[in-house]
């Protein structure tokens, strides 16, 4: 395959900065989302240290009960604000056009608006710490009427939400006309990697939920700064209007923040399987299914105030574990007969399945009404929600960028490297989340930034924080590969893993607008086809 | 790919997922024994917790016994390509239909607990007015509703309260917690109120929380059967001191309830509070 699809003008040249600034190419826009991203990890990781170390002793008082709510808050709303949601726009606005055998998303320009509202809204959400008052403290949640009482930090991350999800709406519909208008000859829509379904139904949730928060939040921020009284009921308002409205998002927002990983893992397990993804079309309706029901089933985050129409929701969020298991099963089967061997990127999609297979079950127990009576709001739901966006969508993060590694930088992270970084991730993230499912039945709430010594809850806290600061150190061989990989020059092939898609029938990494040609798409896995020809058949 | 001969790689990854799988359910099993509460409700719901946690752990082990025999009984052994199987109709239909029976007969089972458990209070169920504020309790009992021992001549307006102040960080001890006084095996209604922010009334032993939230009223009953000390605390982030609105509900015998209700009474209303000693009531 040829490198360049346009020629190089000669003459003026900017400078790699201003290039990187003024980019609309979807390839450069997708680097800068995983690194913006990547570096707000970091910042939550570091954000989830100093909630462990205050929660590994009884008593302690490493940081104020203050600073505590502070720091708890923002490490939530890094991790799911400026880090989950919009790193799988970077994977996405990486991948979907290649994948698709398009030069570039339908808007670029929108697109680079999309990026380059992120950044202003992180800083602005973080410099509530110098602020005073400080930080958000109300949680991400930011249940009223707590949140009318704290500082001018709970402004600004209100306006940073908002400005957050305005990047997501623009990015989503950017991600739709991208995949409704620019498929590659032939690649019809059952054709279509399994990565663009889940950006497709992650796209629409976006579209279809976060205006709804952006309403809610313009109604805090009127009833914090001009008297609104939306959510106080002195003033004729009501208080778990807030909770409905912000879980009309946010619970279709966990799939926001999940529905791309699985994308990710189902690239990566039929590649090292060497076998398709077992029950293609299950797994997109799956998709759409848990998309449609994650818009019925909010209020599970609500049946303890009491004004919850208990069996409906229970009834709904019970259905959500059909689409997850035919998930599973998908996986599964999708293993099953393979040729299958364990390179890095495998070694986490096998994670993700066996920790999100956790996540899944913990979850059930919050949709059985009466026992989330007990569990509700206690460690067992923070294990619950690690599980699933730790033990799934991280581990999904690190899989793709190790797949995709050679891809999108041309070099191949060293795989005893990613081995060991993979097993301390896998050891550390165990040892402390696991744990919290039985401070959880014993009695722990979430958010608390004390225990007393008598709660017997000490053993187990330490353990935890034990597990958090081994993940951080699974970190350290992780950024090893990444430096030695940027030491070596690019020299990987167009397609190092005999993969499938079209993103692999291109120079690594691509040149600008993509393709020179593109191999014929007749199935789901055109570069399978070009591999085998005729030869095997099965579609 | 590497310099480690593969068949000695898939089985160190095998041997290390599959002795992760059996660590994790070992550690699951041992954290599922709780304690199965001291109410009536709590029983039940406990039982249903038992329920959920049997069918996670056969999902749990199934499953998990599936990826790993897969992992290693598919393992990559030559470059000979596998049958390429998408899937096909029976096996899609099981893929839905086995989720479909489970979460349905789970459904059922936890409606019918819930059914169970929300029977709404005896009238002569002892009410307490609870009211969480930042950042502590009150609770209050009417003198003309202390459930089967009630004075019939006694003001509705008496009350005695129990109110609790902000406990100091570093107090470790359990003494400054405000208490709350229950008799043994008789239903108890709790009204629920907040006027600054939404609490959560979060007592472990009872396998229950429900919310206090600012405009709205919420109750629950539960009748308590074993007497002892249990503590408890806010399940809802209520601002800086969320932590430390700790009680203590402490149930006991009924003529030890009289007996502080007498004292209670007699400390805060005067002598003259009741009409006829409490504790000759009873019937």
């Amino acid at each position: 395959m040829a490198t360049v699809a346009v020629p190089q003008l000669s003459g003026y040249h900017r400078p790699a900065v201003l290039d990187w600034i003024m980019t609309v190419d979807h390839k450069r826009l997708g680097i800068l989302y995983l690194y913006f991203t990547l570096f707000f990890f970091a910042v939550g990781g570091i954000l989830a240290l100093l909630v462990r170390t205050q929660l590994a002793v009884a008593d302690n008082s490493f940081v104020g009960n203050d600073a505590y709510n502070q720091i708890f808050t923002m490490h939530a709303s890094a991790m799911l604000f400026l880090f989950i949601i919009p790193v799988w726009a970077g994977f996405g606005n990486y991948l979907v056009p290649l994948q698709i055998g398009a030069a570039d998303m339908a808007f670029p320009r929108i697109n680079a608006l999309s990026f380059w509202m992120l950044p202003p809204a992180g800083i602005l959400m973080f410099a509530g710490f110098i602020v005073d008052g400080g930080a958000a403290d109300g949680g991400w949640t930011a249940y009223s009427p707590l949140a009318q009482q704290t500082g001018v930090g709970m402004d600004m991350w209100i306006i940073a939400v908002i400005v957050l999800g305005m990047s997501s709406t623009i990015g989503a519909a950017n991600f739709l006309v991208t995949m409704f208008r620019m498929r590659a000859p032939g690649m019809t829509m059952f054709r279509m990697p399994i990565f663009c379904w889940t950006m497709l139904v992650t796209a629409l949730l976006q579209l279809l939920a976060t205006p709804v928060l952006a309403a809610a939040l313009v109604m805090l921020f009127i009833d914090r700064n001009y008297g609104g009284q939306f959510f106080d009921p002195n003033g004729g308002g009501n208080v778990v209007l807030w909770q409905n409205v912000f879980w009309f998002y946010s619970h279709p927002a966990v799939y926001i923040m999940i529905l791309p990983g699985m994308g990710i893992i189902s690239e990566i397990l039929p590649v090292f399987s060497r076998k398709p993804l077992f029950g293609y079309k299950a797994f997109v309706f799956a998709t759409i299914g848990i998309g449609g029901l994650g818009f019925s089933v909010w209020a599970h985050h609500m049946f303890t105030t009491g004004s919850v129409l208990l069996p409906f929701f229970g009834f709904m969020t019970f259905m959500i574990g059909v689409p997850t298991g035919v998930k599973i099963f998908n996986w599964l089967g999708t293993l099953w007969g393979g040729s299958i061997s364990f390179p890095t990127p495998m070694l986490f999609a096998i994670g993700f399945v066996s920790m999100f297979l956790i996540g899944g079950i913990n979850g059930t127990y919050s949709a059985a009404v009466p026992v989330d009576f007990a569990l509700h709001d206690t460690y067992f739901v923070v294990a619950h929600i690690h599980y699933v966006l730790f033990g799934g969508s991280v581990f999904a993060v690190f899989g793709g960028l190790y797949y995709w590694f050679p891809k999108i930088w041309g070099r191949q992270l060293n795989e005893r490297l990613g081995k060991l970084h993979f097993a301390l991730m896998f050891v550390g993230f165990n040892v402390a989340f696991f744990p919290m499912h039985m401070l959880g039945l014993d009695g722990m709430p979430r958010r608390i930034a004390v225990y007393a010594d008598s709660a017997g809850w000490e053993a187990l806290n330490m353990l935890s924080t034990g597990g958090a600061f081994l993940i951080a150190v699974s970190m350290i061989p992780f950024l090893i590969a990444v430096v030695m990989a940027f030491m070596r020059p690019k020299d990987q092939p167009d397609d190092p893993w005999e993969a499938n898609t079209l993103e692999w029938a291109t120079t690594s990494p691509p040149p600008d607008y993509n393709f020179d040609s593109l191999p014929p798409v007749r199935s789901e896995r055109p570069l399978f086809d070009a591999r085998h020809g005729d030869e095997e058949q099965g579609h | 790919m590497l310099g480690m001969p593969l068949s000695r790689r898939l089985r160190l990854i095998s041997a290390t997922v599959a002795a992760a799988l059996l660590a994790l359910m070992a550690t699951a099993t041992a954290s599922a024994i709780q304690p199965g509460g001291i109410t009536d409700e709590a029983r039940k719901m406990n039982d249903l917790f038992w329920i959920v946690t049997i069918a996670g752990l056969v999902v749990f082990v199934l499953v998990g016994a599936a990826l790993v025999y897969a992992m290693i009984r598919y393992r990559r052994q030559g470059d000979e390509l596998p049958p390429q199987f998408h899937g096909g109709g029976k096996i899609e239909v099981a893929m839905v239909g086995v989720p479909v029976l489970i979460v349905i007969a789970l459904f059922t089972i936890s409606m019918i607990t819930l059914v169970d458990i929300d029977d709404p209070a005896e009238e002569d169920a002892l009410t307490v007015e609870i009211t969480g504020f930042q950042f502590s309790w009150q609770f209050s009992y009417s003198m003309a509703d202390l459930g089967t021992n009630t004075d019939p001549n006694a003001d509705p307006e008496d009350r005695i309260n129990i109110i609790g102040t902000l406990q100091p960080i570093d107090t470790p001890d359990d003494e400054i917690r405000p208490v709350l006084y229950l008799p043994v095996d008789e239903e108890v209604e709790f009204i629920l109120i907040s006027n600054d922010v939404i609490h959560s009334f979060y007592v472990k032993d009872f396998l229950y929380k429900l919310d206090l939230i600012p405009g709205r009223v919420n109750s629950f009953a539960v009748t308590p059967r074993v007497t002892g000390d249990y503590s408890a605390q806010c399940a809802e982030l209520c601002g800086t001191n969320h932590a430390l609105m700790r009680f203590i509900v402490r149930v006991v015998e009924r003529d030890e309830f009289d007996a502080w209700v007498a004292a209670e009474a007699a400390r805060q209303l005067g002598d003259d509070a009741l009409v006829s000693s409490p504790g000759t009531q009873g019937d």
